[in-house]
């Protein structure tokens, strides 16, 4: 186990190597001066010019400048925002919670309602409930998140009056982040307004967090059924069965166990789809995070801000993706065996 | 099974009764006021830009000016200023200032003194002195100033005791009072520059703001907020709202959207179609005041074909301003027939600077030998007052250009770097627009066609005309009311003979709010007030004792 762990951090490291190249050959194709790309300092003086030259290697060969390239990144010099002069890393650092946040509901609500309801979906035998489930499901999973998206806000903000639609807290709660996610930080507060504004925070999370789960959400949904229908068959649940136990104890201790191991699977394979989703959601939402601070950057040619936002983006979903699958290997007993047999 | 399925619909249910008690628990919300803006302010200092966003989240909260214009009477009325006194040969203004005023305290600066001459003395020196150790600061500039000759207006600034200072000019200025009311003309700490000057952290002075307005900067997030909170020790009435927060939503839309599910109080700048939209909801009223501004097509006359007046005249002869009065702002505008606002004093109706004519057009294109023109057409990316959708009024003039068989293509960044972009000079034309800054019908030309303003981002048109320096000098050198109308009918004439650029509209200045917001109030000359009393209504009374 020791070994496959090693390979797969060899394997983020190595993806992230790869991911560092073409960004720093990208940046050197802005059509900008590159002192200005790679730093963001718009008009730096002579001694800024120094520094850069001196930083970045710019006056040796390209393979020097990579290096340098490397090593002022690594060290979490991400340049300085062309258009709010503050740092990239520290605007990344207020950004990247709230995304975090968002994603991790709405991961939660995809996962903690698509399972049930893909195991009820195969245990029925109403046709209608079947059919009707599918059909939700499959009318969900084609739904463009953006026009899904304007319409709850347009429904449920702006005709219904019931729901906030931007932003992640009522600008009058004044909450310091300590944590920068708003859920927590709203109750660490101080403030006498602490409840209310963590309510306030729940209902500006409820349409952003439903709009993105729903994707993941008929995802699980339709993998979970598909593939408790092929486990029901199996002849060890047959087995179960006939030693009589109860339905309930069979699907949660011998069949979801098995089950989950593809859904986890397709989340993992999904986690690109869903990051870009995210990212749409944030802009109808007016979300302030990663996605939304990434593309008012391409707006306004910050681009400082599009390194710091692609390389961050990127490198989560290589360390997600890479997460999920030693999870998945850590749960299924199958690949667990191969990886055995090829130690 | 069975079981299985009546666990479920138990968790579902209390789920359900979760949420339900999590929405019904009473909700505290802190007295404030959020308003949606429309965009980024480029510095906490007024003095160093001339866009209307930043004007708006800075002269009317931050900051005083010594004295303040009223819209109502039409005067300049006391602020910082409590009495002046101008000289018989009209060159030296004498103000007394007022006392026990208190700068902002912030975690940076403790003030030790309260607001003296020195202030004064250093806020305008800062602008006209290039060797002040401030001057150079500021990367922009002065615009305004700059675009006005400031510093060539002023001979020198004396300060005569604690609380009287007295302003020396080099030529007699009948808009020397209306400029110092306008929104650029506030008054900095000059403690709170030695403070940083000690700290070698100049910059802040800019971007950490110390004044004595109603409200003190506590927090900006660049395309988030900006959070101020009351300034307690504020020297005139304390305004309603401990909080103000400027919600900055760009999208004209969004802020609509704001207002309506309650995340904003007041909007910005609507488009003329959202007026319905506010109208059907009573919880929302609409603010209005006639505008004092103009929206205009400036041509960059310094980049042929440009330069050639019949080419200009002929592009503006093409263009159907009553369409983009229909389309783009529905009503909330009247035609403009020169650059003065119906409402300036100096006003007269005159007859429609030019019509809408192709077949002119082209014969004039023809006439100056200009075949298979193409442009650029550069349209702003966000609303102003004056033009509240600049690229749907480019559309329109594109669609009027191609039936005289002119190509125009039409040009968009995001608004900090079209500004950027503006100020290099290489657009052929671009849609774009002036707000008055005082009641003075000057501040129409001077700081946008003069060629004092050429150095400045201001004079779009990179126009320079000897003949209107001329009569600009004139009317601002007399106080004659009926002689400078007279002179500023002149200025109109060449306008309208040379048309550097072609203007379409005076728009009306608007915003959306909820019913219960008394204290919010526009002002005519940029800028929007949260402080609830008009502005002076108190000091009016001492009005008598000027002059």
């Amino acid at each position: 186990m020791t070994r496959y762990l090693i390979r797969r951090l060899n394997l983020f490291l190595a993806t992230s190597l790869v991911l560092f190249a073409v960004l720093f050959i990208v940046t050197n194709q802005f059509p900008v001066e590159q002192g200005f790309a790679l730093t963001g300092i718009l008009s730096p003086s002579a001694q800024q010019i120094a520094q850069i030259n001196a930083d970045f290697n710019l006056n040796s060969d390209s393979f020097d400048q990579f290096i340098a390239y490397l090593h002022q990144r690594l060290s979490g010099d991400l340049g300085i925002s062309a258009t709010s002069h503050r740092p990239v890393a520290e605007e990344l650092a207020s950004v990247l919670p709230a995304s975090f946040e968002l994603a991790s509901v709405a991961a939660t609500l995809a996962i903690a309602l698509g399972l049930p309801l893909g195991v009820l979906a195969s245990l029925s035998r109403h046709k209608i409930t079947q059919h009707t489930i599918m059909a939700i499901t499959l009318t969900g999973y084609s739904i463009p998140v953006f026009w899904l998206g304007l319409t709850l806000s347009l429904w449920f903000g702006v005709q219904l009056g019931w729901l906030p639609i931007s932003g992640r807290l009522n600008l009058l709660y004044e909450i310091e982040p300590i944590t920068g996610l708003i859920l927590i930080d709203t109750l660490m507060s101080h403030s006498p307004y602490s409840v209310s504004a963590f309510i306030d925070a729940i209902l500006h999370l409820i349409l952003p967090a439903i709009t993105l789960a729903v994707l993941p959400f008929t995802v699980v949904v339709r993998i979970t059924r598909s593939t408790m229908i092929t486990i029901m068959d199996q002849t060890y649940i047959k087995a179960a069965e006939a030693r009589g136990l109860h339905t309930y104890r069979i699907v949660l201790r011998h069949a979801l166990p098995n089950a989950l191991i593809p859904v986890i699977k397709s989340l993992g394979l999904m986690l690109g789809a869903f990051v870009s989703y995210a990212m749409i959601v944030e802009v109808i939402f007016s979300w302030p995070g990663v996605g939304n601070w990434l593309v008012s950057g391409i707006y306004q040619r910050d681009y400082t801000v599009i390194q710091g936002g692609v390389l961050a983006v990127a490198l989560s979903i290589i360390f997600l993706s890479i997460m999920i699958e030693v999870l998945h290997t850590a749960i299924n007993p199958l690949s667990r065996k191969e990886l055995y047999d090829s130690n | 099974m069975r079981m299985l399925l009546k666990r479920l619909s138990n968790y579902a249910m209390l789920t359900a009764i979760g949420w339900l008690l999590v929405g019904c628990g009473p909700r505290l919300i802190p007295l404030g006021i959020v308003y949606c803006s429309e965009g980024n302010p480029e510095s906490f200092n007024p003095q160093l830009v001339t866009s209307g966003t930043t004007v708006d989240a800075t002269s009317q909260q931050i900051y005083n000016r010594l004295v303040n214009y009223d819209a109502k009477s039409g005067q300049i009325i006391p602020s910082l200023a409590t009495l002046w006194y101008i000289s018989d040969n009209e060159l030296t203004y004498t103000f007394t200032l007022r006392k026990g005023v208190s700068f902002h305290q912030s975690k940076d600066f403790t003030p030790t003194r309260q607001f003296n001459a020195d202030d004064v003395l250093f806020s305008f020196n800062r602008i006209i002195d290039i060797d002040h150790p401030y001057h150079q600061v500021s990367k922009t500039g002065y615009p305004f100033f700059q675009s006005i000759g400031f510093d060539k207006q002023i001979n020198l600034i004396e300060k005569i005791s604690d609380h009287k200072i007295a302003f020396h000019l080099n030529s007699k200025d009948a808009s020397f009072l209306s400029n110092l009311a306008s929104g650029f003309a506030i008054v900095l700490s000059e403690e709170y520059s030695q403070v940083l000057s000690k700290r070698n952290e100049k910059e802040k002075i800019d971007r950490s703001p110390i004044g004595t307005g109603p409200f003190k900067l506590i927090k900006y997030v660049k395309n988030g907020y900006i959070r101020y909170h009351r300034n307690e020790q504020y020297w005139r009435t304390l305004p309603k709202s401990e909080m103000l927060v400027f919600d900055i939503t760009p999208k004209s839309t969004s802020r609509l959207e704001k207002l309506i599910t309650g995340d904003c109080s007041v909007s910005a700048l609507p488009k003329a179609g959202e007026l319905e939209v506010v109208l059907a909801h009573d919880e929302l009223v609409i603010d209005s005041q006639p505008g004092f501004n103009v929206a205009f097509w400036v041509f960059n006359t310094q980049k042929p074909p440009f330069d050639d007046v019949r080419v200009r005249r002929a592009l503006a002869h093409a263009v159907d301003r009553e369409s983009i009065l229909r389309a783009v702002y529905q009503k909330t505008a009247v035609k403009a027939t020169g650059l003065l606002p119906p409402m300036s004093w100096a006003y007269s109706e005159n007859k429609p600077i030019i019509h809408y004519d192709p077949q002119e057009a082209r014969r004039l294109l023809k006439e100056a030998k200009v075949v298979d023109l193409s442009l650029d057409i550069w349209a702003m990316p966000v609303a102003r007052i004056y033009n509240p959708n600049a690229l749907k009024t480019a559309e329109l003039i594109q669609a009027d250009l191609s039936n005289i068989g002119v190509d125009a293509h039409i040009v968009s960044y995001d608004w900090s770097v079209f500004n950027q972009k503006l100020s290099q000079y290489n657009y052929d034309s671009v849609l774009i627009g002036w707000t008055a800054d005082n009641s003075d019908p000057d501040n129409f030309f001077t700081p946008i066609l003069s060629c004092s303003s050429m150095s400045t981002s201001s004079n779009r048109a990179h126009w320079c005309h000897p003949d209107l320096d001329l009569i600009l000098a004139q009317a601002r050198a007399t106080t004659h009311t009926q002689e400078r109308k007279k002179l500023y009918q002149a200025a109109e004439a060449i306008f309208a003979s040379q048309l550097p650029m072609l203007p379409l509209a005076h728009a009306t200045k608007l915003a959306f709010k909820h019913k219960g917001m008394t204290e919010v109030t526009l002002t005519p000359f940029g800028g929007i007030s949260f402080t609830g009393t008009e502005i002076n209504q108190v000091e009016n009374k001492q009005q008598k004792d000027i002059r």
